[in-house]
C-alpha cells in the first residue's frame, strides 16, 4: 500500500498541471458551450414568476392550494384526521387491519402517518402562506387576499396545535431550526391573526361594498367577503370556547368580540363554510367507496339509534353482514382487532348516496355555532337563551340533512343506546359490546344542572358535526369529557394512554428529533409531561376525571 | 512531472506537424501500395489451404488469416478451415480475439495446422479499455475480466446479464421476478450511492448506451408497482457479442467519467470480415418449470365466514394443487442468423434475431426483433475507417407479472383457503353483475387490497410494455501518421417505450378508482446523444522509454419527454379504456413523463509511458461540466487516476516454473453529478387552475458525489501457464453523498438535498484456472472465482448521529431498507421481540408477543461469492458446467409471514396439531409460557405488519447453474461447414438453500427492496437444447 500512498502525492501535482491543461482545451474545444446549462438544468414543468402575474395569480394561485390541504385529497385526509380525530371522536373506526390491528385506532401511535398533519400544516398551509408575505407582499400588495390567508392558517393550524399542544407557530421560516410556542402563545396569535383579518375585510368591504375579486381563487364562498366575515368571527367563537378552562378570561372577551363584531356570525345553512370545487373530491366517499377503509364508529350508531334520530337514515348506510345485524345501524367499536375484510366490511358506514363524490367538506356549519352561543349563554356570557340556541342548532342540523325534527326536541327519555358487536367475543379477542355509558335526554331540560345541560349541547353538537367534524369533536370531547364515548377494546399504548381517559394527544413527528432537535425539546418542556398520547395539551384541564366536570 | 509537461506540448505540436507529415505518410503508403498489389501480383501464386484450432484441439471459425505485411487474407471457417492464395516463403498472420496472435512462415504448399494459444495464457494479448481503446494485456495497472461470446450464447437466457452470474468474480447479478424479459440489477464490487443508479455503464464499441427501463421504473414499495418492462442491456441479442470485458474498478473505468463510478461493462460486438462469406444460424430451444414452491397444510379448513384457513379440521386432508391449475411451463426460442462477408476495402455484417418467450405466468410473453447492419469501410488508402453500427430493436412484452401485493397473482393463488375448491374461481373469474346490466365483476373469495382472483389479474388487469429502439453508432477514424491518429465518433440511442395497463371493472376499489375500471399509459422516448473527438498519439522514441496516450473531448446529452395518462377518477363508461372516457381529476390525467434533460460534456486525457516493457505508468485526467449541477459553482470538475504495474517476470529472473508475474497498483478518482433539476427547484402548475409551491429547499451548494478508490493485485502464470492467478485487492470510498433529507418540517419545505457522508467497500477478487488435462483427445480445464465485498456507511450527516436513510419505507409493512452509520448497504429492518435479559419472549396477557420498533434484522448480500466452472472436450464432445455459490446474508419472506397467518403454512397446521405455537415466552405475571395459540401468534407475528425477525432466512445458496453438452457432428458437405448440437440447462439443482424462495432474485433492481421475497415469482429451471449451423 506504501506504492499507492506515494503514487498519490506524486500524483497531486500532476493532477494540478493536468488540470490547468485539460481545462484550457476544455476552454478550447468546448467554448462558451456550458451557458446553456441553466436551461437545460430547468424543470419544463416549472412555472415562473413571470408568468403567474396576469390576473394576479401571483397573489391568488396559492390559494386553492392551501384551501384544499386544510383536509387534503383522500391519502392526507386519512393519515391527518380519518385514522385519528374521527376515529378519536367516535365518528369512525375502519374495517381494514391497518399494520396488523396495531395502529392509532388501538393507541399504538403510527409515526408515519401522524407525522403528515405537520407536513400538511407546514408545507402546504404555512409554506404558502409564507411565500405570500415575504414573496409577494401580500400584507400591504392586498390586505383583503392576506386576510383570507390569514383565516385559512388560522383555521389549518389551529387542528396542528390542538393535536399536539405547543407547536412552532411565530418562528417559522425563520431560521434553521425552530423554536416552539406554547399552546397559550399560539391561541393568542390566533386571536391577534383574526384581528388583522377582520379589520381588513371590514375596511375592503366599506370601501368596495359588492366586490369579488378573490371569487376565482375561493373554494368556500364564491368571492363573497361579508361571508369570509362571518366564518372569521365563528372561527374566532370556536377557538375561544377551546380555552374556556384554561384561560376563562381571554375565552369570554373572545368570544364576546365574535358575537359582537358587525359583521356577524354563521347563523344559517347558507353561510357554512365548506370547500368545494377546483375538482376537489369529497375525501370521506374516496376513502369509504374507493379504498373500502371506512366504517361509522359504535359510539354514533349507540346515541343515532338511541335517540331514533331521524337524521340516521341520511347519515348511515344499514350494515349489510354479518346476518344479525343485516338491516341495522351498528358500527364498529374503537380498537377492535378487526380481522381482515371483509370481516368487519358490512358494518354500517356513511350514507354515500348522501355523501357523495362532490359533496362539499364542510369546515364550520351553522348548527356549530347556535351550540357555541349556546354554551356562552349557559355560562352566563351573554343574556340569550341557552335553550333557544340549543334547539335552534338542533333544527339548522335537521335542515342541513333536509329532515324533520317532528317531535325529537321534546324526547325527554330517549338516551345512548347499549351495543352489541356480534362478532366478538371470539377465540383470542376481547368482547367488543358494552353498556351505553350516558343517561343524558334530548328535551332541554331548564332544570337540569349547567353540567347536564353542558353534555346535551355538546352532545348534539357532536352529531351535528358528523362527518367532517372529527377534529373540532376530539377537541370537544378532551375539553369537556362529552359525549361519552366507547373507550378502545384494545390497547396498545405500552401503557401510555389511559384506556379510561382515553387518548390526549399524538406525539410529535420522529422527523422533529431529528431535522428540529432543539425546538421539540423545547416544545416537550411546554408541554409539561412526557412526549406522548397520556399527556394533556394546555387546554385540556378536563384530564384525569373519569366523570366530566366543567362547572 | 515530465510526462505531463509532455501533454501540454502535444496539443500544439499536433496542429501544426499533421499536415506536413500526413503529406509525407501519404506518399509512403503510396508506394507500399504499389508494391504489394502490383509487383508481387506478377509472382507465381499457390494454394495454401490449412487449419486453425485452439489449444484445446476445437477447430476455431472466423480466424483472420492475413499475409503479413499485405492486406490480403481471408478468414477460417466453422471447422476451423481457410484456404488463401499465398506465396511459398509469405507469413501468414492468425488473430482472433480472445486468442494470441501467431505468425506462421509458409515453407510448403502442404497444407497448415496452426494453434492459436488462449488469450489467458499469453501475456501479449490486446484488451479493449475505456473508450474503446486496445491495450496490451501486460501494460494494465487494473484488474479486468473477459468473457467470450460462445461462452454468453451456449446457454441462452432472455437476458444477455444473467449469462455471467457466476462467472465474474466481483459482480452481483441479482435477476428481477418479473418474467420473461425481466430487468437484472448488476452490482460491481458494491453499492456506492445512497441515490441514483448503483448499476455498471454498458458501452458498445467504445461507446456508452443507456440501460433504461421504460417510464414505470422498479417497485420501490412491497406494495409493488407498475410492471417492469424489461431494462436497456436485454434488448440486445447476444448472438451480436462478440467478448464482453467487465472494468470493476475506477482506475479502469475512469475515462469515462462520471457514469462509470460503478464500474463498465464493455461490449464489444461482431463485425464482417474479409474472406469467404459466411452464413451462421442458431436456434434454440427451452423449456422453464418453477423450481421451487411453498408448503401449504392440508388439514384445517376455512374460517366460518372468513377467507383464511383457521377453520376445524377437514375429515379427509385436501388434495387439491392449486399451483398445478395455475403456472404453466415457460418456454423460449430463439432463432438468429448472421452474415458476414467482405474484402479488404470494406467488410459487412448483418444480423438477426428472433426472440420469442413465454413466462411460467400464463400469458406472459415477450415477442423480440433485432436487427444489425454494421458495415467497414477503409479509405484514402487505409488511412481512414469508419464504421456504421446500426440497431433496431422492436420488443413486446405482455402480461409482465405482478410484484410485491399489488397486480400479482400469487397472493390470491397461495392465501386461497385449504379445503375450498378453486377451479369455480378460476374457470368464473368475473360474473355477470344483474344490477349493472350482466357487467362481469371479480368473484373472488376475499375482498382485500392484498389479494384479487389470479385469474382476474390476469385477464381484467392486463399490461402490455412495447419498446422501439434504435442504436446507431458512427465513427470515423484517420491515421494521420504511425504515431498519431484521430477518432470522431457519434452515438444516438433512441428508446421509445408505450407500456398500458387496463384495470377492468370490478378491480379491487383500492387499486383502481371509482367503480367503472381505469387505466394508465405512458408514452416515453429517452434519447441519449454522445459525441467525441479522441486524438491517440503514441510518441516515437528510442530508448527504454515509450509513451503513448490520448486526448479528447466528449459531450453526452440525455432527453426524456412523454406523457403519461393516469387514471382520474376512472372511467365513465366501464371497462372503455380511452383517453376521451376518463372522469377528469384535480390532479389532471394526461401530465408530463417526469421530465429529465441532461448533458455532460469533458475533456479528458490519458498518458502511458512504459520503461523496458516490465514498468508501466497510467495517468489519466478527465474534466467534466455537468448541466445537473447548473446554478451552483460546482457545475466543472475534475477527477484524476493513476496506475503503476511491473512485470516481475521480465524485471528479474524468477524459477523456471513462474512463467509470468506481474504486480499493479492504482488510485483513482470518479464524480458523480447530482440528479436533474434538484438545484434549480421551481412552482409546478396544477391542474384546477391552480399552481404547487416548491416544497424543495434549496441548496446552491450541491457538488458532485466523489468515490475515491484505491486497488493492487498480483497475476501470476504458473507451470507453462497451465494455471493461471489472479488476485485484486480494493477499497473504494465515496464522500460527499447526494442524500434526500427532511428539513424541519416548520421551513415550509418537506424535502432537501446535500452532500455528506461516506459509504465504503473493500473487497478482494480472486480467480484460478488450471489445465487439469491437456491432451489432443481429452482436456480438462478448471476454474474457480471467488470475491467478497464489505459495504460500510461510515459515516451519513455529520452531527447527525442516528441518521437514517430509508431506501424503501416500510408503508405499514414489515420490511424496511435502511442505510444507517455503522450499518451497510441494504440492511433490512423490521420488528423483533421484546425479550428479557434472559432471553425469552415477552408476551401480553393474550399470548400475543411485545415488539421492539423497527431495527436491524439482516442483510441480504452475500458475504462472499464462489464459481467454479469446469470444461471437458473428448473428441467430438465438450462439457460444460458452472457450480456457484453466495455465502453469508440473510433474507426475508414476508409471503411466509401471510402464509402463516392466514393459516395456510405447513407451519401454522403444524402448530395446530401440537395444540400451538411452541414459545420461549414470558406473560405480564412473570410466569413461563410454553404454548401460544397458533391463530393468536401469527396473527400477531405473521401478516403484512409482523415480526420480521422471525422470517429470516439464511441467504446462502449453493446450484448447479448451468451445464450443457455438446457435439459437433462431422459433417462432409460443402453447403453446411459445420453443425454443432448441444444440451444446455440453467438453474438446475439447488445443492443448497434453505430460505423458502430463491435468495438471488431481487423485486426491484432498482435502490431498495433487496432480500425480500414479496410473492415473488419463483425461479425456474431451463432445460433445452440448441443448434449451430454454419454455412
Amino acid at each position: 500500500m506504501k506504492k499507492i500512498t506515494f503514487l498519490k502525492k506524486k500524483l497531486i501535482g500532476i493532477n494540478t498541471l493536468g488540470k490547468c491543461v485539460l481545462i484550457a482545451a476544455g476552454a478550447l474545444l468546448l467554448g462558451g458551450c456550458t451557458k446553456n446549462f441553466n436551461a437545460i438544468n430547468t424543470d419544463p414543468t416549472g412555472i415562473t414568476d413571470a408568468q403567474t402575474q396576469a390576473d394576479f395569480n401571483n397573489l391568488g394561485g396559492y390559494y386553492p392550494g392551501i384551501q384544499q390541504n386544510i383536509f387534503g385529497e383522500e391519502g392526507d385526509y386519512q393519515l391527518c384526521q380519518n385514522l385519528n380525530s374521527d376515529c378519536y371522536s367516535g365518528y369512525y373506526m375502519s374495517p381494514d387491519p391497518f399494520r396488523g390491528n396495531i395502529n392509532n385506532q388501538d393507541y399504538s401511535l403510527v409515526d408515519g402517518w401522524n407525522s403528515d398533519v405537520y407536513n400538511m400544516g407546514y408545507v402546504n398551509v404555512m409554506g404558502p402562506v409564507g411565500h405570500l408575505a415575504n414573496l409577494r407582499h401580500a400584507r400591504t400588495a392586498s390586505p383583503h387576499f392576506w386576510a383570507i390567508a390569514l383565516i385559512l392558517q388560522v383555521q389549518a393550524m389551529s387542528r396542528v396545535t390542538d393535536y399536539y399542544g405547543p407547536i412552532p407557530y411565530s418562528k417559522v421560516g425563520a431560521a434553521a431550526t425552530t423554536p416552539y410556542d406554547s399552546q397559550q402563545q399560539v391561541y393568542n396569535q390566533f386571536f391577534l391573526q383574526l384581528d388583522t383579518a377582520v379589520t381588513n375585510l371590514q375596511a375592503y368591504i366599506a370601501a368596495n361594498p359588492n366586490a369579488t375579486p378573490f371569487a376565482k381563487f375561493d373554494m368556500v364562498y364564491a368571492g363573497s367577503y361579508p361571508e369570509w366575515l362571518k366564518y372569521a368571527n365563528s372561527l374566532r367563537l370556536r377557538l375561544a370556547m377551546h380555552i374556556v378552562n384554561a384561560d376563562p378570561a381571554t375565552a369570554k372577551t373572545q368570544a364576546l368580540k365574535a358575537i359582537n363584531n358587525t359583521g356577524g356570525l354563521i347563523t344559517t345553512n347558507g353561510d357554512n363554510a365548506q370547500l368545494t370545487g377546483f375538482g376537489y373530491h369529497n375525501p370521506i366517499w374516496w376513502i369509504g367507496t374507493s379504498w373500502t377503509d371506512l366504517s361509522v364508529g359504535a359510539s354514533l350508531t349507540s346515541y343515532l339509534n338511541g335517540y331514533n334520530d331521524p337524521r340516521i337514515s341520511k347519515m348511515l348506510s344499514p350494515a349489510t353482514s354479518p346476518a344479525g345485524i343485516t338491516g341495522q345501524y351498528v358500527g364498529i367499536r374503537a380498537g377492535t382487532p378487526v380481522g381482515g375484510k371483509p370481516m368487519y366490511n358490512g358494518y354500517s358506514s356513511p350514507n354515500f348516496s348522501v355523501i357523495s363524490e362532490y359533496t362539499p367538506m364542510i369546515l364550520m356549519n351553522a348548527s356549530e355555532v347556535w351550540f357555541l352561543k349556546a354554551e356562552a349563554a349557559l355560562r352566563g356570557w351573554t343574556t340569550e337563551s341557552a335553550q333557544t340556541d340549543y334547539e335552534t342548532g338542533v333544527n339548522t342540523s335537521m335542515s342541513q340533512w333536509g329532515v324533520s325534527a317532528g317531535g325529537y326536541l321534546s324526547d325527554k327519555t330517549s338516551t345512548q343506546a347499549d351495543y352489541v358487536d356480534p362478532l366478538t367475543p371470539q377465540a383470542g379477542v376481547a368482547n367488543a359490546s358494552i353498556k351505553a355509558m350516558s343517561t343524558i335526554t334530548i328535551a332541554w331540560d331548564n332544570a337540569a344542572t349547567n353540567e347536564q345541560n353542558l353534555e346535551r349541547i355538546i352532545t348534539q353538537k357532536w352529531i351535528a358535526n358528523f362527518p367532517c367534524g372529527g377534529w373540532e369533536s376530539w377537541t370537544d370531547y378532551r375539553r369537556t369529557g362529552y359525549p361519552r364515548l366507547f373507550p378502545v377494546v384494545v390497547n396498545n399504548s405500552g401503557g401510555t394512554i389511559s384506556t379510561a381517559l382515553q387518548i390526549r394527544r399524538i406525539q410529535y413527528p420522529a422527523s422533529e428529533y431529528t431535522s428540529n432537535a432543539s425546538g421539540v425539546q423545547g416544545g416537550v418542556t411546554l408541554l409539561g409531561g412526557p412526549d406522548n398520547g397520556g399527556t394533556p395539551v394546555w387546554w385540556d384541564t378536563n384530564k384525569g376525571q373519569a366523570v366530566p366536570k366543567n362547572f | 512531472m515530465k510526462k505531463s509537461l509532455l501533454l501540454t506540448l502535444i496539443m500544439p505540436c499536433l496542429a501544426l506537424g499533421a499536415e506536413a507529415r500526413l503529406k509525407a505518410t501519404n506518399g509512403d503508403v503510396n508506394a507500399r501500395y504499389k508494391e504489394n498489389y502490383t509487383v508481387k501480383s506478377i509472382k507465381a501464386i499457390e494454394t495454401i489451404k490449412g487449419t486453425v484450432k485452439d489449444s484445446k484441439g476445437e477447430p476455431l471459425a472466423g480466424v483472420s488469416v492475413t499475409i503479413k505485411g499485405t492486406t490480403k487474407g481471408t478468414q477460417s471457417d466453422v471447422n476451423g478451415n481457410f484456404t488463401l492464395q499465398a506465396n511459398v516463403g509469405d507469413v501468414l498472420v492468425f488473430s482472433y480475439v480472445g486468442f494470441t496472435k501467431t505468425e506462421v512462415a509458409i515453407t510448403s504448399t502442404n497444407p497448415l495446422s496452426v494453434v492459436l494459444a488462449d488469450d489467458s495464457r499469453q501475456l501479449t494479448e490486446v484488451v479493449v479499455t475505456a473508450l474503446g481503446v486496445k491495450r496490451s494485456e501486460k501494460s494494465l495497472v487494473y484488474a479486468n475480466q473477459v468473457v467470450g461470446g460462445n461462452e454468453l450464447n451456449t446457454v441462452k437466457t432472455d437476458n444477455l446479464m444473467n449469462s455471467l452470474n457466476g462467472k465474474v468474480a466481483g459482480m452481483d447479478v441479482s435477476p428481477s421476478t418479473s418474467g420473461v424479459g425481466g430487468s437484472v440489477k448488476v452490482i460491481l464490487r458494491g453499492s456506492k450511492n445512497a441515490l441514483g443508479s448503483n448499476q455498471p455503464l454498458y458501452v458498445i464499441d467504445g461507446v456508452p448506451i443507456t440501460n433504461s427501463s421504460n417510464a414505470n421504473g422498479q417497485p420501490n414499495s412491497t406494495y409493488g408497482g407498475s410492471p417492469d418492462g424489461g431494462d436497456g442491456i436485454s434488448n440486445l441479442n447476444p448472438d451480436d457479442v462478440e467478448s464482453i470485458t467487465v472494468l470493476e474498478g475506477a482506475a479502469a473505468s475512469a475515462l469515462y467519467g462520471y457514469q462509470a463510478a460503478n464500474g463498465v461493462i464493455l461490449i464489444t460486438t461482431k463485425k464482417g470480415k474479409a474472406g469467404t462469406p459466411q452464413i451462421n444460424f442458431s436456434s434454440s430451444y427451452t423449456n422453464d418449470a418453477i423450481s421451487y414452491k411453498p408448503k401449504f397444510q392440508t388439514e384445517y379448513g376455512v374460517t366460518p365466514g372468513g377467507n383464511q384457513s383457521w377453520g376445524p379440521k377437514l375429515s379427509s386432508p385436501a388434495t387439491a394443487d392449486n399451483l398445478k391449475d395455475y403456472f404453466v411451463n415457460g418456454n423460449n426460442v430463439t432463432n438468429a442468423f448472421n452474415f458476414s462477408s467482405g474484402n479488404e476495402l470494406a467488410q459487412t455484417y448483418f444480423s438477426y434475431a428472433n426472440t420469442s418467450a413465454n413466462g411460467v405466468q400464463p400469458t406472459n410473453d415477450l415477442h423480440r426483433n433485432n436487427f444489425t447492419f454494421r458495415e467497414i469501410g477503409h479509405f484514402l488508402n487505409n488511412k481512414m475507417t469508419v464504421d456504421v453500427n446500426t440497431n433496431y430493436i422492436n420488443q413486446k412484452i405482455q402480461n409482465t407479472p405482478g410484484e410485491g401485493f399489488y397486480y400479482n397473482t400469487l397472493p390470491g393463488l397461495y392465501l386461497f383457503p385449504v379445503g375450498v375448491d378453486i377451479l369455480p374461481y378460476k374457470n368464473d373469474y368475473a360474473v355477470a353483475q344483474p344490477a349493472r346490466n350482466g357487467l362481469p365483476t371479480q368473484n373472488w373469495i376475499a375482498n382485500e387490497d392484498v389479494q384479487q382472483n389470479p385469474w382476474w389479474i390476469l385477464y381484467k388487469n392486463p399490461n402490455y410494455s412495447t419498446r422501439n429502439r434504435a442504436l446507431i453508432n458512427a465513427s470515423v477514424k484517420y491515421d494521420f501518421a504511425d504515431w498519431f491518429s484521430l477518432t470522431a465518433r457519434g452515438n444516438v440511442d433512441r428508446v421509445a417505450d408505450i407500456t398500458q395497463q387496463n384495470l377492468y371493472a370490478g378491480t379491487n376499489p383500492v387499486l383502481t378508482p371509482g367503480l367503472n375500471g381505469s387505466f394508465s399509459r405512458t408514452d416515453q422516448t429517452l434519447t441519449q446523444t454522445y459525441g467525441d473527438l479522441i486524438a491517440n498519439f503514441k510518441i516515437p522514441m528510442k530508448g527504454a522509454f515509450k509513451i503513448d496516450g490520448l486526448l479528447g473531448a466528449s459531450i453526452t446529452d440525455n432527453n426524456t419527454v412523454g406523457t403519461n395518462f393516469s387514471p382520474g377518477l376512472g372511467l365513465a363508461i366501464p371497462n372503455v379504456f380511452t383517453e376521451q372516457n376518463v372522469l377528469t381529476a384535480i390532479t389532471s390525467n394526461a401530465s408530463t413523463v417526469s421530465p429529465g434533460h441532461n448533458q455532460v460534456q469533458s475533456v479528458f486525457g490519458s498518458l502511458n509511458v512504459s520503461y523496458h516493457g516490465w514498468a508501466y505508468l497510467t495517468l489519466t485526467e478527465r474534466n467534466d461540466w455537468s448541466s445537473a449541477l447548473a446554478y451552483t459553482n460546482n457545475e466543472s470538475y475534475s477527477y484524476p487516476s493513476v496506475g503503476l504495474s511491473f512485470i516481475i517476470s521480465d524485471m528479474v529472473k524468477l524459477p523456471q516454473f513462474i512463467t509470468y508475474a506481474k504486480v499493479r497498483g492504482s488510485y483513482a478518482e470518479v464524480a458523480t453529478p447530482v440528479s436533474t433539476y434538484i438545484t434549480n427547484p421551481q412552482n409546478l402548475s396544477a391542474a384546477g387552475g391552480s399552481f404547487t409551491f416548491n416544497i424543495y429547499e434549496p441548496n446552491p451548494i450541491l457538488k458532485p458525489t466523489d468515490t475515491k478508490s484505491d486497488e493492487a493485485g498480483v497475476d501470476l502464470k504458473l507451470f507453462d501457464n497451465r494455471l493461471s492467478f489472479n488476485f485484486t485487492w480494493y477499497k473504494s470510498n465515496s464522500y460527499n453523498q447526494f442524500i434526500q433529507y427532511t428539513p424541519a418540517i416548520s421551513s415550509g419545505y418537506s424535502t432537501g438535498y446535500l452532500n455528506a457522508g461516506n459509504i465504503q467497500n473493500t473487497g478482494v477478487e480472486l480467480k484460478l484456472a488450471y489445465d487439469v488435462v491437456k491432451s489432443n483427445k481429452f482436456s480438462w480445464n478448471t476454474a474457480i472465482n471467488y470475491s467478497d465485498n464489505q459495504n460500510k456507511v461510515i459515516q451519513l450527516q455529520p452531527g447527525v448521529p442516528n441518521e437514517q436513510i430509508q431506501l424503501t419505507g416500510n408503508g405499514a409493512n414489515a420490511y424496511e431498507s435502511v442505510l444507517a452509520v455503522g450499518g451497510s448497504y441494504d440492511d433490512i429492518y423490521g420488528v423483533k421481540f421484546q425479550r428479557n435479559s434472559s432471553g425469552q419472549i415477552l408476551l401480553n396477557a393474550d399470548g400475543t408477543p411485545k415488539t421492539t420498533d423497527y431495527e436491524k434484522v439482516g442483510n441480504p448480500n452475500p458475504k462472499f461469492q464462489l464459481g467454479w466452472e469446469n470444461t471437458f472436450n473428448y473428441g467430438k464432445f465438450t462439457l460444460n458446467f458452472l457450480v456457484d455459490g453466495k455465502f453469508g446474508g440473510q433474507v426475508l419472506s414476508m409471503t411466509q409471514m401471510l402464509m402463516d397467518s392466514y393459516g395456510v403454512s405447513v407451519a401454522s397446521g403444524q402448530a395446530r396439531d401440537n395444540g400451538g405455537v411452541t414459545v420461549n415466552g414470558v406473560d405480564p405475571s412473570g410466569n413461563a409460557v410454553t404454548k401460544v395459540n397458533a391463530q393468536t401468534w401469527y396473527g400477531t407475528v405473521g401478516g403484512r405488519s409482523g415480526v420480521a425477525e422471525n422470517y429470516m432466512f439464511s441467504a446462502t445458496v449453493v446450484r448447479l447453474r448451468t451445464a450443457s453438452i455438446g457435439y459437433n457432428f462431422p459433417v462432409e458437405n460443402s453447403f453446411v461447414k459445420n453443425l454443432r448440437l448441444s444440451l444446455i440447462g440453467s438453474n438446475l439443482i439447488y445443492f443448497y438453500k434453505k430460505a423458502p424462495f430463491d435468495p438471488e432474485i431481487t423485486m426491484s433492481t432498482g435502490i431498495g427492496l433487496s432480500g425480500v421475497d414479496v410473492f415473488n415469482q419463483p425461479t425456474t429451471r431451463r432445460l433445452g437444447a440448441s443448434l449451430n449451423v454454419t454455412f
